[in-house]
């Protein structure tokens, strides 16, 4: 294919991907509070929770003097658990009044709008970890890898997302309805936090909530962002990386399945 | 494009062992209205799913501007404006926000865009709200963005799903003159409605469906020849005393019973309204209210399906 012709191919997806994404950016720029609030809520975490609760914590059981930046993975995780939710909304809220059908009788790519969503809640994702960040570094948080230790945190923050919301995309595409998805979304969001390494090491767990924990994505995105930012540079961070990218493509690939089925028949 | 803008050949779509719409054969003349009237239930929205490429058809097939659904769905799709019954959310965007994102999803080229976006609007009459919140809208604005959304591409045929439902009535006329409009410039539409007044308003032609099946197909005029020249309508507390009484009777061409009315098919309603009367008290029964008129599409439907269509304005 020549250079133009792929261009000519290329330029209607990019210019429908441009308007899906306009839309999502529009429709949640409009909404101030819920922005500010997604956007502080992770602070909570951090200030009231990692300096309090970690005044309890033993030393000898997290490894680290430094609670705070022993839960900064867990409380990223957490954002991106909440992000990949709220990422799933505005499709709900398509689907069920009835303007995903229109866009599915547009001549668009049937993965366009899965795509769509899937960057722009990187996106979101990727602004709320940054400001957690700064906020962890304000609070004293020193990364032993730099800031291209923090460069590789935002990394798996956003594969997790890719994973998560792909994860909620396809439940709020396929479920019978909203009260199912905030049911089940509210339901996994607790187990899929707690039964992780995100506030109490594996190490420390009982072993049957340790073997519970081991099957929990989060648990190895914490690991590769806690070596990150307590340990340091180790080989180990490709296997939880590439682990990630495997998982990440996985829950998308699925999420798409699930999209063309239900759309009835290929783009 | 001249010829059929839509036609299907023995379309049918089950869902288990419900056949929501059976053996449908519907030819959309290019540069007509063509009217899917039935109640809510009869098959219309599913047909649209499957002309539109939403639902795949069960048997049967669908051309959209010559182009098979199943075989080429995506392309059918560049050919169809689909304005959905229900209203998307979007209220956080303004309605030319709305139009502009929806001309990019129908890939149209971006030095093009806003010229047609500001005509679309301009044709709506909707250029002085067009920077507002969609939010802010009544429910006929909205209807008519809906409309404007759908002409951004100049598609080859219109769909749209009772476009009226909800509206008042000053903006129910309103979508209906931008609909003759279209007409009059030579658009072809395919318009679902359970309103048989908007179908007798609009249509060229219309196809009764009931339960998923076709029942007729004609022009609205055609269509009332069909039922006879006049009809009484008797109400009463004996309809079916009276509906007995008629039957049969060599002036009366069909006689049906819906509820309290009793309609009489006649050749001449003003001398029959008297025969009527006199039946009437012949076999005791007590008449609240008679009228006559010329035949509607209401009374198409009733003849053709036996039953009342359920929605009235």
């Amino acid at each position: 294919m020549t250079g133009a012709a792929r261009a000519a191919r290329l330029g209607p997806w990019a210019q429908e991907l441009r308007a899906l994404l306009r839309r999502w950016y529009l429709q949640l720029v409009r909404e101030r509070a819920h922005l500010v609030l997604t956007l502080c809520q992770p602070a909570f975490w951090l200030v009231f929770f990692g300096l309090g609760v970690g005044r309890l914590v033993d030393r000898a059981t997290v490894g680290t003097d430094d609670y705070t930046a022993f839960i900064l993975p867990g409380v990223i995780g957490s954002t991106v658990i909440g992000s990949a939710i709220s990422g799933a909304v505005p499709l709900l809220w398509d689907k069920e009044t009835g303007y995903l059908h229109k866009l599915l009788s547009m001549p668009i790519h049937r993965g366009s709008i899965l795509l769509s969503r899937l960057l722009f809640q990187v996106a979101v994702t990727g602004v709320q970890v940054a400001f957690i960040l700064l906020v962890a570094v304000v609070l004293g948080v020193r990364v032993a890898t730099g800031f291209a230790g923090l460069l590789l945190v935002s990394l798996v923050a956003a594969l997790l997302t890719v994973a998560l919301t792909a994860a909620f995309l396809a439940l709020a595409h396929h479920g019978p309805g909203h009260n199912t998805f905030f049911t089940v979304s509210g339901f996994a969001a607790l187990p899929l936090l707690l039964a992780s390494n995100a506030f109490v090491p594996l190490a420390a767990m009982p072993r049957w909530m340790a073997a519970v924990a081991r099957l929990n994505p989060l648990t190895y995105a914490n690991e590769a962002s806690r070596q990150l930012v307590l340990g340091g540079w180790h080989p180990r961070l490709v296997g939880y990386l590439a682990g990630l990218s495997l998982f990440a493509a996985a829950c998308v690939a699925a999420a798409y399945l699930a999209f063309r089925k239900q759309a009835g028949g290929a783009s | 494009m001249t010829g059929e803008a839509i036609t299907t050949t023995g379309l049918g779509r089950a869902f288990g062992d419900r056949h929501a719409v059976r053996d449908l054969h519907l030819q959309v003349p290019t540069g007509q209205v063509m009217g899917l009237l039935g109640p809510n239930g009869a098959g219309k929205t599913t047909t649209i799913r499957m002309l539109t490429t939403l639902l795949a058809p069960t048997s049967g097939s669908a051309r959209v501007a010559g182009l098979d659904v199943r075989r080429y769905p995506a392309r059918a799709r560049g050919h169809i404006g689909y304005v959905p019954q229900e209203k998307g959310v979007r209220h956080l965007l303004t309605g030319r926000e709305s139009a502009e994102i929806e001309a990019d999803l129908h890939h149209i080229p971006r030095r093009d865009r806003d010229r047609r976006v500001t005509e679309v609007l301009d044709l709506l009459g909707l250029l002085p709200d067009a920077d507002r919140l969609v939010s802010e809208y009544s429910g006929g604005l909205q209807r008519r963005l809906d409309l404007a959304c759908g002409l951004l591409h100049r598609p080859d045929v219109l769909i749209l799903d009772e476009p009226t439902l909800g509206l008042d009535v000053p903006s129910r006329r309103q979508v209906w003159e931008h609909v003759r409009q279209l007409r009059d410039g030579g658009g072809t539409v395919l318009l679902a409605t359970n309103y048989l007044d908007e179908a007798d308003a609009l249509c060229d032609r219309v196809t009764i469906l009931d339960r998923g099946r076709e029942v007729v197909t004609g022009t609205p005029a055609e269509l009332k020849r069909k039922v006879g020249a006049d009809v009484v309508v008797v109400r009463t507390r004996q309809p079916d005393r009276l509906g007995r009484a008629l039957t049969g009777l060599p002036w009366v061409r069909q006689v049906k019973v819906v509820d309290a009315d009793v309609s009489v098919f006649v050749g001449d309603a003003p001398s029959a309204l008297a025969a009527i009367m006199a039946a009437a008290r012949r076999h005791d029964v007590a008449v609240l209210r008679a009228t006559y008129e010329r035949p509607t599409l209401d009374d198409v439907f009733v003849h053709f399906t036996g039953h009342a269509a359920a929605g009235v304005p």
